[in-house]
């Protein structure tokens, strides 16, 4: 048997585990050092960074010192910051690659600490903040101003300004056609002339009779051809008249039309800015929002592991040279998932006091612990605020995660908060806050009752409108908060309601309703110009067209009436002059006939006059 | 590499026994088969050094174990993952699971497993495999390799003076 021992080679075998013990006792805190500022700034996408780190043998454990976590946002502040962080570490698991550590203790934890250096990664992958407006803005900006509506709104106005533009070109030009093809006034002063030569004076000859009609027939002849030609000047004068009236009267209706659909959809109306107290601290909630929904963000991803890294890091294994395999975990009272602080206490100075945070059972693989997360808060003599209690629990050890918050504040002194609206400003007030809120499936439902007492307004404006906000609020010592937020965590729906709403409601209805006004008066006014930048002359020259449509049926009837001019034939005359002389003669007998008559009349008067005498 | 390979025909045509270099090779299976760094793999390094088995042979089959090895991780996978979900060994696994020790040797990892079965089964059948090659290569190869051209290029190199060094 001992022929098979090699007892040099046990020497062998302890100096070579020997001089891997201590390569790895010297190179890891290096190596711990460098995976949490690499994994940290990856995470929170600003630097991270760590002083010093000491690696203890008994007991086994690590201590941080002076870590700094950058805002990625804001490249000069400190997101969070603590002195020291001391954790201890199972043996056994670290000899298969898992870090767990019984307790964990941070000190002096502090938020929002400023920066001698920019924390700002040099590369940032991190997306750029939107600078998205608040409710505030958003509500004042739902009134946008004339020039942006006029040039966002696709409006009827400027549509039937440029038809009838487009049409009066058309028209206008089919007019100018025909109308040169009418004859002018000093063609029909030559037709009158040249007529009345044709008809005056007496036919000498039935030659004459035969010049003077061949003219008048080429002169009927002209007459037809103009009077064509004025039927049809007049017919395109009456088209372009009744088209372009047509347009006019669209145009004019326009204006009316996009008034009234513009102030459909631009109502500033009490519906619009339904919800005052989403005016008012819509801002400052909408921050806080962000900045949970932010760092929930960017650790949610982490929180779904179940151990089974094939799922997880299916990319990274495309990289590595073999396949990682995976661990199957069996029930236990000792699960070792891959990290897992079982309790872990932070403290640090706040308002005055001190943060106290608990966390358990910290594990981005809770499918293999079996246990949520749960961290809790609660404040120490603090100044501003009375109680705080905050939980959260983070449960993803079944497949569909949910993640909880709730927070209690009691006798938060309030510091001054800018209404942001007219100069009011909530000078002080104590706020008694509960809140709860729960992600499920990716989904989040939360509310939020805050109870306003010993509320004290303040505000300087001068407006009317401020004025009356102002008053409205002097006299209100207190006031409820409720807020609700539900929907998918990227743009849930959140809602504001107040009592505060009701009692300020009548005062910013009078501001919207005087806003409104006036910017349905710039509205009309703008449309109006747009009118008469494309009506213009076009009214001047309908009036033209009108006038044009008379003068060619004046033209017209005067063509007709040269046209029925008739040139009398020589017989005709020849017979006409022998009736004349015939007639003259009669006459001249009948009237010496007639004087005959009356001189026997006379005489015969005369006669039996004297008779009449001699009897007597 | 020259080195390591001027170690093993050292070995190979020394007074080495056959059954201790063929050992030596196949129990580098087990470092090849399974993932390098772990526990189990310090076990077996303990084993090399202390048993009587020919360590170049067991340097040079950990690098061409774990080159097959590369190769036959899927296989190692599935058979371990078989093992660590079959229903009548739960019991088992449950039990040793709740050992610190016997998890550090990774037994529930599938690769790890997978690779440690496969080598293990391979085990006696490589080695006497490899104890007949070596027996076959000294009786009836090594006069024939020595005539070759190519060997005797080889003996004018510097991987020549190597082993010559060693095998003094």
């Amino acid at each position: 048997m001992t022929k098979w021992i090699r007892w040099s080679g046990l020497a062998g075998f302890l100096i070579i585990v020997g001089l891997i013990a201590a390569l790895v006792v010297l190179a890891l805190p290096m190596a711990i050092r460098f995976t949490i500022e690499f994994v940290g700034s990856k995470v929170a996408g600003a630097e991270v960074s760590v002083a010093d780190v000491d690696v203890g043998l008994s007991p086994l454990g690590v201590t941080l010192r002076d870590v700094q976590v950058a805002d990625a946002r804001q490249p000069m502040q400190n997101l969070v910051q603590f002195d020291t962080a001391t954790a201890d570490l199972e043996l056994a698991p670290l000899l298969v690659g898992k870090a767990i550590s019984q307790q964990l203790v941070v000190d002096n934890l502090q938020f929002h600490t400023e920066r001698t250096t920019s924390g700002a990664l040099p590369v940032s992958d991190v997306a750029e903040e939107s600078n998205e407006p608040g409710i505030k803005e958003k509500t004042l900006e739902a009134l946008p101003s004339v020039d942006e509506v006029l040039a966002r709104e696709t409006l009827k106005t400027p549509a039937a300004g440029k038809a009838l533009s487009e049409s009066w070109e058309t028209q206008s030009q089919a007019v100018e056609t025909a109308m040169a093809e009418v004859p002018d006034q000093a063609a029909l002063s030559r037709y009158r002339t040249e007529i009345e030569e044709i008809t005056s004076g007496r036919l000498e000859s039935i030659e004459d009779f035969r010049q003077r009609k061949a003219r008048l027939d080429a002169l009927k002849a002209q007459f037809k051809k103009d009077k064509q030609a004025v039927e049809a000047a007049r017919t395109a004068v009456t088209t372009g008249k009744q088209e372009v009236s047509d347009r006019l009267g669209e145009l004019k209706r326009a204006p009316g039309e996009d008034l009234s659909y513009l102030k459909d959809k631009y109502q500033l109306s009490g519906t619009g800015v339904s919800n005052l107290t989403g005016l008012l601290f819509g801002d400052d909630a909408a921050n806080w929002a962000r900045e949970a929904l932010y760092w929930y963000e960017r650790i949610q991803p982490y929180l779904s592991d179940d151990g089974s890294e094939d799922d997880s890091q299916e990319v990274e294994e495309e990289k590595q040279a073999r396949l990682a395999g995976e661990f199957v975990h069996f029930p236990t009272d000792n699960p070792w998932p891959d990290f897992l602080i079982r309790e872990a206490r932070l403290s640090g100075p706040f308002d005055g006091g001190s943060l106290v945070i608990r966390g358990q059972d910290i594990t981005h693989q809770q499918k293999v612990t079996g246990r949520a997360t749960v961290f809790t808060a609660t404040g120490e003599q603090l100044q501003k605020i009375g109680d705080l209690d905050a939980r959260l629990t983070l449960d993803h050890t079944g497949q569909r995660g949910r993640d909880s918050l709730n927070v209690a504040v009691s006798d938060w002194a309030m510091a001054p908060v800018a209404l942001g609206v007219a100069g009011a400003e909530l000078s002080q007030a104590k706020v008694q806050l509960a809140s709860q809120a729960v992600v499920e499936g990716g989904v989040l439902a939360a509310d939020l009752k805050a109870k306003v007492r010993q509320a004290t307004f303040d505000g300087d404006g001068q407006t009317l409108f401020a004025r009356e906000l102002n008053s409205a609020l002097k006299g209100i010592s207190q006031f409820s908060v409720n807020a609700t937020a539900e929907g998918k965590l990227s743009s849930p729906a959140v809602t504001f309601g107040s009592d505060l709403d009701r009692q300020i409601n009548a005062a910013l209805s009078q501001r919207l309703n005087a806003k409104q006004d006036e910017f349905e008066a710039r509205l009309q006014k703008r449309l109006n110009q747009q009118v008469a930048e494309y009506a213009g002359d076009y009214a001047d020259e309908l009036q033209s067209l009108i006038d044009m449509e008379g003068s060619l049926s004046d033209r017209l009837n005067s063509l007709t009436e040269l046209a029925s001019t008739q040139l009398e034939d020589f017989k005709a005359q020849q017979e006409r002059e022998a009736k004349e002389k015939i007639a003259a003669e009669k006459a001249e007998a009948e009237a010496k006939a007639k004087a005959e008559a009356d001189a026997r009349k006379q005489d015969l008067k005369n006669k039996a006059k004297n008779q009449l005498k001699s009897l007597f | 590499m020259l080195t390591l390979l001027a170690r093993l025909f050292k070995a190979l045509n020394s007074d080495s026994a056959p059954g201790q270099v063929a050992f030596g090779f196949a129990l580098s299976m087990i470092v090849g088969f399974t993932p390098l760094l772990s526990l189990l793999n310090l076990i077996v390094l303990l084993i090399a050094c202390v048993l009587r088995i020919n360590l170049s042979a067991f340097l040079l089959g950990v690098v061409v174990f774990s080159a097959l090895g590369y190769l036959l991780d899927p296989v190692s996978a599935s058979v371990g993952e078989a093992l660590l979900t079959l229903p009548s060994l739960q019991a088992l696994w449950t039990d040793a699971y709740q050992s610190d020790w016997l998890r550090v040797l990774a037994f529930n990892h599938t690769v790890t497993l997978g690779g440690l079965v496969i080598a293990l089964v391979a085990l006696i059948p490589v080695t006497l495999i490899a104890r007949v090659l070596i027996l076959q290569y000294r009786h009836r190869l090594l006069a024939w390799v020595n005539r070759l051209k190519i060997v005797q290029v080889i003996k004018a190199s510097k991987f020549w003076a190597l082993y010559t060094m060693f095998a003094e």
